[in-house]
């Protein structure tokens, strides 16, 4: 249909708002709660426009268009009630900029800054103060910094249906907060930090650990490892300047090496061994009439959601760790143990392009290298490490590389170290949803056919859609798997379980939209065009490996070899796999 | 002066109510509201709230959401006598703040000003006062609300009167 903009005609679609026919027609329009995707609750007011013969302003953002509307978004009534609304939410707001998580990268100072608003016009409406929640181990809030958009609480009910968070109390009152005022650490809150990817200011950020990583590197006595998750890779570009997607592996390791980390690896070696270990899970349990359908077990996001509201579910999850966790209990056992190290002296960090990476380090059963040592080195209780001791988002990683006055666009491109930096290309594509299915896939069927798959490439379970499924023949034995990501969507194949409706054998649940590249500890902004972008970097990885395949991989063979002898054997059992927790 | 001890809804007591009104549209306001009228101190303690939202199938954060919504409901426990000031325009101007000052000083309520509480309890739970932006009773300003009894043209002989009585056992007739 035709309407009217700023005195231009242009076409418009049938059913869509005036802010999408503005966007269409190339003429910005200013948002802030609204975010294409998540939530558009028009609480801002932000997004006002003029339109001929309405008595009021309307909100661009949840207003239709009609045949012949007269639309003006820069009219001076427009343009100042967008700067008062503006206003009002600044003061409440804490301008404390300078020194905020979210400074250069916030969606209120840049929209203050836009809208030309030099002064501070209102005073202070709110009396109380209120205080940082930072009872959680992967997030802090932050109700000061708040300005009610309610994205969050957005993400948190609709695409992960969580519900940790919602709007509590009325008028000045009114705050976004957990069930009585808990804290989010004592909540059933998943971690998964889409919250703070979607927060348009520094409300919700990511517990640093930036401090405690500065003060291991500069620790004679420690030897700090790093291990870097697949999603980083093509995020971590972004942050410092590049576009969107950038796979900038090399680079990244390079810039890892300068801040001081003892030897770089690659959470991709563990995510390989993830699949050894998984993809003999799967075969045993569809041999030995084990539970089915079994569910990946990757994503600490995830892995906390069935906890706490399938806990009947919990046999389905593989027992498989996490490669974060399989890669610190390696590197504190195998590598400790082949380079002479004292593994009370190894420090693992890893770099995760999530927060729930942040909780699941802080398990209390992940301490399998702990275990293992006790005996051997006879150590006492006091002397309890953690297999993986701090975990960094790509966020917090950027923060390093800029402290540290690293140039990241200019460095050299870097190899991983060795022994635990080899991977296969199946090892890269976790970062995306469908990647461990893939990856599962590439190694269970030539374990169960015994003859290398015809197509390397399952392009069925790729993709971005909610729930995808397809059928894999196994030498004539034909069996269904599902990939899911966000839990709203695991929890429509759950309930199938539930109902005894689930036709398939292996499922890949993955906590965040587009899987890890999409997680919650990924660069600001992340949406559905920067998810496919970074996908694609994944994808492109993969396809430039020569070796693809988990179980191909060379140091994943002396790894079985030297030491875990074979895959689901003792020592596997005691430092891959572990046990989950019914939280109810 | 007796002490009232805090006291959860018992549990068959609150089966019946949620048991109510399930099913019925609103079920989460009535279920509440009655939770509350049944309870002794006039409350939703925390263990209602999580027993209501296990029992509906509501999420906690939503029966939250619900109940810190709605000034109706009370989250701490309330005195035996309740005691409502009006601090609309119209009362307001006719000095209802003076009412308030009056009434918490009465009671030995200290009240912080600045603060952004609007409800006080004495600590041997016998009293609340609390604030209402308006009853809509403004010609008979400034009124003051007590144990469900509107009192109109209140002034501080009038309020003094009203609270003595109640210190001395006297219900308010309705």
């Amino acid at each position: 249909m035709e309407v009217r903009i700023n005195n231009q005609t242009v076409q418009a679609a049938e059913g869509s708002t005036i802010l999408q026919a503005c966007r269409m027609a190339g003429i910005h329009v200013p948002t802030l709660c609204y975010l294409k995707d998540v939530s558009q609750n028009a609480s801002c007011g932000v997004c006002v426009v003029e339109v001929k013969g309405a008595r009021s302003l309307l909100r661009s953002c949840i207003t239709k268009v009609a045949e012949g509307m007269e639309i003006f978004t820069d009219s001076s009534r427009a343009m100042e009630a967008r700067k008062i609304n503006v206003e009002l939410l600044l003061a409440n707001h804490p301008q404390e900029c300078l020194i905020c998580d979210r400074n250069g990268n916030c969606e209120l100072q840049q929209l203050t800054f836009t809208l030309g608003i030099s002064s501070r016009r209102f005073d202070r409406t709110r009396k109380e103060r209120y205080v940082k929640d930072d009872s959680s181990l992967s997030l802090v809030r932050d109700p000061e910094k708040c300005i009610l958009c309610g994205r969050c609480v957005a993400v948190c009910s609709d695409m992960q249906q969580v519900k940790a968070i919602d709007f509590t109390g009325r008028g000045l009152k009114t705050r976004i907060s957990t069930f009585l005022d808990e804290g989010l650490g004592f909540v059933a809150c998943t971690n998964c930090g889409q919250c703070a990817l979607v927060c348009p200011t520094g409300a919700i950020t990511e517990k640093s650990a930036v401090g405690d990583v500065r003060k291991a590197l500069q620790d004679p006595g420690k030897v700090v490892l790093v291990q870097t998750a697949p999603a980083v890779r093509v995020g971590i570009g972004e942050a410092m300047g590049m576009p969107y997607g950038s796979l900038v592996t090399g680079q990244m390791v390079a810039g890892l090496r300068r801040l001081g980390f003892s030897k770089v690896f690659d959470t991709d070696f563990a995510a390989d061994l993830t699949i050894v270990e998984e993809g003999n899970e799967l075969l045993r349990r569809i041999n030995n009439g084990g539970i089915l359908p079994m569910i990946t077990s990757c994503s600490p996001g995830w892995i906390k959601f069935i906890e706490h509201f399938y806990p009947e579910q919990l046999g389905h999850l593989s027992t498989c760790k996490s490669p974060q966790q399989m890669f610190g209990a390696v590197a504190k056992t195998y590598y400790a143990e082949k380079t002479g190290i004292d593994p009370r002296k190894i420090v693992v960090v890893s770099v995760m392009p999530c927060t729930a990476k942040k909780y699941e380090a802080r398990r209390p059963e992940m301490v399998g290298a702990f275990q293992y040592w006790k005996n051997k080195m006879n150590l006492s209780e006091e002397e309890r490490f953690f297999d993986v001791d701090y975990a960094l988002t790509t966020r917090e990683l950027a923060r390093m590389f800029r402290e540290s006055g690293i140039e990241f666009t200019q460095l050299p491109e870097e190899e991983y170290d060795n022994p635990l930096g080899e991977s296969s290309g199946a090892g890269v594509i976790f970062g995306s949803t469908g990647g461990v299915m893939e990856a599962a896939l590439r190694t269970a069927y030539e374990l169960y056919t015994g003859k290398p798959p015809e197509d390397i490439d399952f392009y069925a379970v790729r993709g971005l859609d909610g729930i995808r499924e397809a059928d894999i023949n196994l030498n004539g034995t034909i069996i269904k798997v599902a990939v899911a990501h966000t839990l709203k969507n695991a929890a429509i194949l759950l309930d199938q379980i539930r109902d005894g409706t689930s036709p398939y054998t292996f499922i890949e649940v993955m906590t965040c939209p587009g899987g890890c590249l999409g997680g919650g500890g990924q660069p600001i902004p992340t949406n559905a065009e920067i998810r496919e972008k970074r996908a694609a970097s994944i994808y492109l990885e993969d396809k430039h490996k020569t070796n693809r395949k988990s179980h191909k991989n060379p140091e994943i063979l002396s790894l079985y070899e030297e030491f875990l002898m074979e895959p689901l054997g003792e020592k596997s059992h005691h430092l891959l796999h572990t046990y989950y927790v019914e939280r109810g | 002066m007796e002490t009232l001890i805090n006291t959860p809804l018992a549990g068959e007591i609150l089966d019946e109510i949620i048991e109510k009104h399930r099913g019925k549209p609103g079920m989460l306001l009535t279920t509440l509201e009655e939770a509350q009228e049944k309870n002794p101190l006039k409350y939703l303690p925390g263990e209602t709230l999580v027993e209501v939202s296990g029992k509906l199938n509501i999420p906690y954060t939503q029966v939250y959401s619900v109940a810190t919504f709605y000034s109706y409901f009370n989250l701490t426990p309330q005195g035996k006598h309740t005691v409502v000031v009006c601090r609309g325009t119209a009362c307001h101007t006719k000095g209802s703040k003076g009412l308030l000052d009056d009434v918490t000083a009465l009671l030995g309520i200290r009240r912080d000003v600045d603060g952004a509480d609007s409800s006080f309890t004495t600590s041997d739970n016998l009293f609340t006062v609390r604030t209402v932006a308006c009853f809509g009773q403004c010609a008979q300003s400034p009124v003051v609300e007590v144990d469900g009894v509107i009192h109109s043209n209140v002034n501080a002989q009038k309020l003094l009167k009203i609270m003595s009585r109640i210190k001395n056992g006297k219900t308010e007739k309705k």
